[in-house]
C-alpha cells in the first residue's frame, strides 16, 4: 500500500524538480489478492456472454467441422477429406458455388447503386418522405412473405406473364422460374427489391451527416453537380458504403429463405446456393457429412470475405 | 452521508441483484421445464398422441379415435406438424428420447425400413399376423411394411394414383372414359384442341416429379418397375428409355401443365375446365369436394392405360403407416389402439373421412369414385406397386426426384436424366447393401 502511495506521487511534490528526477516509475501492479478479485469479477461478468457463444457457437461449429471428416454411411467411417472433394465430383454442387457467386454480386452491387441513387434523388425532394416509404416498406417484410408474393407474380400463369400477355408482349413470356441462370436472376432482383431498403436508410443517415459547407466549398470551386456527388459526397459516405457492402456481401453468402420459398433450389438442384445446399444435403438427401462439409466451406467463406474485405476497408479508413 | 442518502446509493445494486436473481430463477424455471416431459406428448388418460405432419387430418384421427375407445378405451389425440421436412427430422430425433409420441404416422417401404433400421421402433409382426389372419390385410404387401423379417408398421391408409377428370368438362366435349392408350391419346387431343391442357404435371414440392415416371415405367411393363425399384435394372434400359420418350413427347406437343404449377390448384383447375386429367393420388378426393365437385357427378377418375394392349394391369399404390416408438409413454395403450385401428367399425369412419380407399380391403369406400376404382383393380387383378417414393432407399429416390424436376424443366434430355438417375443408383444401392452388411 505504502509503494502505491509514494508512486502515485507528483514527482514535483517532493519539492525537487522534475526533470532532475528519474522518470517515475509506471503504477506497480495492484496487490495480488485485489487483482486476483479483479480479475475473477471480470471473469464472472464475462461469462456468460463466453459461455453461451461457446455453447451455443463454437461447440456446434466443432462438431460440425468434426462431422464433416466422416462418410454418410451407416456405420460412419472416418473418410479423410471424401465429403470435401463433392465440391470437385458433384454437379450440383459446382453450380451451388456459381450461384452463390451470383447472389453475392447481386446482392452487393444491386443495393448498393439502387440504395444509393434512391438516397440521393429522395434526399431533397418533395416526396422524399413518401418515396423513402415506398422502397424502405418491403424491408419490414420477412423473406418468406416476400418469396409468396414474387410466386405469385413469377409462376408461368403468375401476373408477370398475365400483363405481358395482356399488353400484347406475350412472345416474352416465360417460366421465370424454370430455366438457369434466369431463375437465380429473377430471385437476386426480388432479394434486391427487398434488401435495397436497409441501403437507402443507411446511406440517407449518411448523406445527412455530410456538412453543407463542404459542398457550398466545392460549389465555390465551381464544381458542377456530378463533380460534387463524385468528389465530395462520395468520399464522405464511405464509412456508411464499407457497413452497406458489408452487409450486402454477407447476406448474399447466406441467402437461403427467399430461393426456398420460390424454388426450393429447384428445378432439379439449379438454383442452389451454398445454404441451400447445406440444408438439402442434410435433412433431404439425408447426407449430414456431406451437409456438414458445405456448412464449414460457407463458413471459411463468410468469414475470409468479411475478414479480408472489412481489414482492408477499415485499415485505409483508420478507423 | 444521511441514512436516506446510504440508502439512496445502495438501492440501485440491490435492484440490479434482485433483477439479476429473478433472471436466473426465470431461467432455471424455463430450463427446468424444458427438461421435463412435454405436455404435448406426456401420458394422459384415455388417449394416445399421434404424431401428424398433415394438420388437415387431425378431425378424422379425432373421430375415428372416437370409434377406437370404444374398442379399447383410447382415444386419438393428433400433434400436428405440418412441415414434412421438420416432422421428418423431429420424429427421428425424439425417437432416441423419451418425449416421443405414442404413435408415428410414416411411410411404408424403404422410408419405414430406415426409421427402424435406426432402432426405437416396437416390433408388430403379431399385430400384423392378427390382421392377416382376419383378412384385413393384403398378405402381400408385407414387404412394404417389414424389415429383416420383422414389421413395424402397420396401413394407416392405402390410396391409388389415378387420373381424375371433370365428367361435365368430358361430357361437353363428347369424351369417355378411355380404355386404351389409343383412346387416351384421342382424348389429350380433344382437350388440346378444345384450349385445355391435357395434363397436370407438376415438380413444386420437389416430389410430384416421380408422378409421371411411376406412372409411365408401370404403364410400359409392371415387372419392370418392381425390377427397378429393386435395384435389378437399369434405369437405361429400353423400358425406362420408351416410357421417358412419352413423357418427353406429351411435354413438347404442349399436353402437360407447365412444371411450376401448383397442385394444390388441381381440383379448380379441372371444375374451371382448364386442365382436363389430373395424376394425383386417391386421397386428392376429398380435395375435389372442397371445391364444390361431387364424386360420380362432378369428377371421375379411372387408372391410366397401358402403353401396348397386352401388358399386365398394374396401379401404384401409396400406403402410409402408423408405428410405434418402443420408448412411448403410453405403450401399452398405443399397441391396443394399432391392434385395432384395422377394424372395420374404425376404418368405416376414417374412410369416410378421407373419402379414400381404406387399408383394410374388407372396408368398401364410401366414395363411389374410390369404391369404382377399388372395383376395377379386383377385376382386372392389377397389381398393386409401391408408389417410387418408398420403393428405393431414401436417398436414391430423392436424388433421382431432383433429376426429374431437372427434366421436367427441360434441363436434361430423357437419356441424359436416364443416366444420371442410373449413376446415383449404382452409387446408393451400394451403400445401402453395404450398411446392411
Amino acid at each position: 500500500m505504502s509503494t502505491r502511495t509514494t508512486d502515485r506521487r507528483s514527482p514535483a511534490a517532493d519539492g525537487a524538480p522534475a526533470a532532475d528526477r528519474p522518470a517515475p516509475a509506471r503504477p506497480a501492479p495492484a496487490r495480488t489478492g485485489s487483482g486476483t478479485r479483479e480479475r475473477l469479477t471480470a471473469g464472472m461478468f464475462l461469462a456468460p456472454a463466453v459461455l453461451l457463444v461457446a455453447l451455443f457457437l463454437l461447440a456446434p461449429f466443432g462438431w460440425t467441422v468434426h462431422r464433416s471428416f466422416f462418410s454418410d454411411t451407416r456405420t460412419s467411417p472416418f473418410s479423410w477429406f471424401e465429403n470435401y472433394a463433392l465440391f470437385a465430383s458433384d454437379p450440383a454442387l459446382t453450380r451451388s458455388v456459381q450461384n452463390t457467386l451470383m447472389w453475392v454480386v447481386g446482392t452487393v452491387v444491386l443495393p448498393f447503386v439502387l440504395g444509393l441513387a434512391i438516397a440521393c434523388m429522395t434526399d431533397a425532394s418533395r416526396l422524399s418522405r413518401f418515396a423513402r416509404l415506398c422502397v424502405v416498406l418491403p424491408y419490414a417484410l420477412s423473406g418468406s412473405a416476400v418469396a409468396v408474393v414474387w410466386n405469385f407474380m413469377l409462376t408461368t400463369d403468375g401476373a408477370v406473364n398475365q400483363v405481358l400477355t395482356n399488353v400484347g408482349l406475350g412472345s416474352f413470356a416465360q417460366g421465370w422460374l424454370l430455366t438457369w441462370p434466369g431463375n437465380t436472376v429473377v430471385m437476386i432482383l426480388a432479394n434486391a427489391w427487398q434488401a435495397t431498403g436497409v441501403a437507402v436508410i443507411l446511406f440517407l443517415v449518411g448523406l445527412r451527416s455530410i456538412p453543407p459547407e463542404t459542398l457550398e466549398a466545392g460549389a465555390l470551386d465551381g464544381a458542377n453537380g456530378w463533380q460534387q456527388f463524385r468528389h465530395v459526397v462520395l468520399p464522405q459516405l464511405r464509412p456508411v458504403s464499407i457497413i452497406v457492402i458489408g452487409m450486402s456481401l454477407v447476406n448474399g453468402l447466406k441467402s437461403f429463405d427467399l430461393i426456398w420459398v420460390l424454388t426450393q433450389g429447384g428445378p432439379g438442384r439449379a438454383t442452389e446456393t451454398l445454404a441451400v445446399s447445406m440444408y438439402n444435403e442434410t435433412f433431404l438427401e439425408l447426407r449430414p457429412g456431406a451437409g456438414a462439409a458445405i456448412a464449414v466451406v460457407l463458413t471459411v467463406i463468410v468469414l475470409a470475405a468479411s475478414w479480408f474485405y472489412l481489414r482492408r476497408q477499415l485499415d485505409v479508413k483508420g478507423v | 452521508m444521511s441514512a436516506s442518502g446510504r440508502t439512496g446509493s445502495a438501492a440501485p445494486p440491490l435492484a440490479r441483484r434482485r433483477l439479476l436473481a429473478g433472471a436466473a430463477a426465470g431461467a432455471a424455471a424455463l430450463a427446468a421445464g424444458g427438461c421435463a416431459r412435454g405436455a404435448s406428448t406426456s401420458a394422459q388418460p384415455g388417449t394416445t398422441s399421434i404424431s401428424n405432419d398433415n394438420a388437415t387430418w387431425d378431425d378424422g384421427y379425432r373421430a375415428a379415435g372416437r370409434e377406437l375407445k370404444k374398442h379399447t378405451g383410447y382415444a386419438l389425440r393428433p400433434l400436428s406438424n405440418p412441415s414434412v421436412t421438420s416432422y421428418q427430422q423431429v420424429v427421428q430425433m425424439t425417437l432416441q428420447t423419451s418425449k416421443s409420441s405414442d404413435l408415428v404416422k410414416w411411410a411404408s417401404g424403404y422410408q419405414l425400413k430406415r426409421l427402424a433400421r435406426a432402432g426405437g421402433l416396437t416390433d408388430l409382426t403379431p399385430v400384423w399376423d392378427a390382421y392377416a389372419d382376419r383378412g384385413w390385410v393384403r398378405r402381400a404387401s408385407r414387404d412394404a411394411f417389414a424389415y429383416r423379417g420383422k414389421v413395424y408398421g402397420v396401413p394407416l391408409y392405402e390410396s391409388y394414383y389415378v387420373l381424375f377428370y371433370s365428367k361435365p368438362v368430358f361430357a361437353k366435349l363428347g369424351l369417355s372414359v378411355p380404355g386404351s392408350w389409343d383412346a387416351l391419346l384421342h382424348c389429350a387431343e380433344v382437350l388440346k384442341r378444345n384450349g385445355i391442357t391435357p395434363f397436370l404435371a407438376s415438380q413444386v414440392g420437389g416430389w410430384p416429379a416421380i408422378e409421371w415416371f411411376q406412372e409411365l415405367v408401370s404403364k410400359t411393363d409392371p415387372g419392370f418397375y418392381q425390377r427397378l425399384v429393386d435395384g435389378e435394372a437399369s434405369y437405361t434400359d429400353e423400358p425406362a428409355r420408351r416410357a421417358m420418350d412419352v413423357w418427353h413427347d406429351f411435354m413438347r406437343k404442349g399436353w402437360m401443365t407447365a412444371p411450376d404449377f401448383d397442385q394444390a390448384r388441381g381440383p379448380g383447375a379441372l371444375k374451371e375446365g382448364t386442365v382436363g386429367l389430373f395424376l394425383h393420388g386417391t386421397w386428392q378426393a376429398s380435395g375435389m369436394s372442397a371445391v364444390g365437385m361431387e364424386p360420380g357427378s362432378g369428377y371421375g377418375a379411372f387408372l391410366l392405360p397401358t402403353l401396348r394392349p397386352g401388358t399386365p394391369r398394374s396401379v401404384i399404390a401409396e400406403s402410409g403407416v402408423f408405428a410405434v416408438p418402443s420408448r412411448a409413454s403410453s405403450h401399452d395403450a398405443a399397441m391396443a389402439n394399432v391392434g385395432a385401428w384395422l377394424d372395420p367399425s374404425v376404418q368405416r369412419v376414417w374412410s369416410d373421412f378421407l373419402q379414400d380407399s381404406s387399408a383394410n380391403p374388407k372396408v368398401r369406400a364410401s366414395n363411389p369414385v374410390v369404391a369404382g376404382l377399388q372395383r376395377d383393380i379386383a377385376r382386372d387383378r392389377a397389381r398393386a406397386l409401391v408408389r417410387y417414393w418408398e420403393a428405393s432407399p431414401p436417398s436414391l429416390v430423392q436424388g433421382n426426384t431432383n433429376d426429374l424436376g431437372g427434366f421436367m424443366a427441360g434441363q436434361t434430355s430423357p437419356a441424359e436424366t436416364l443416366r444420371r438417375m442410373q449413376e446415383r443408383a449404382g452409387d446408393e444401392w451400394a451403400a445401402w447393401k453395404k450398411d446392411e452388411a
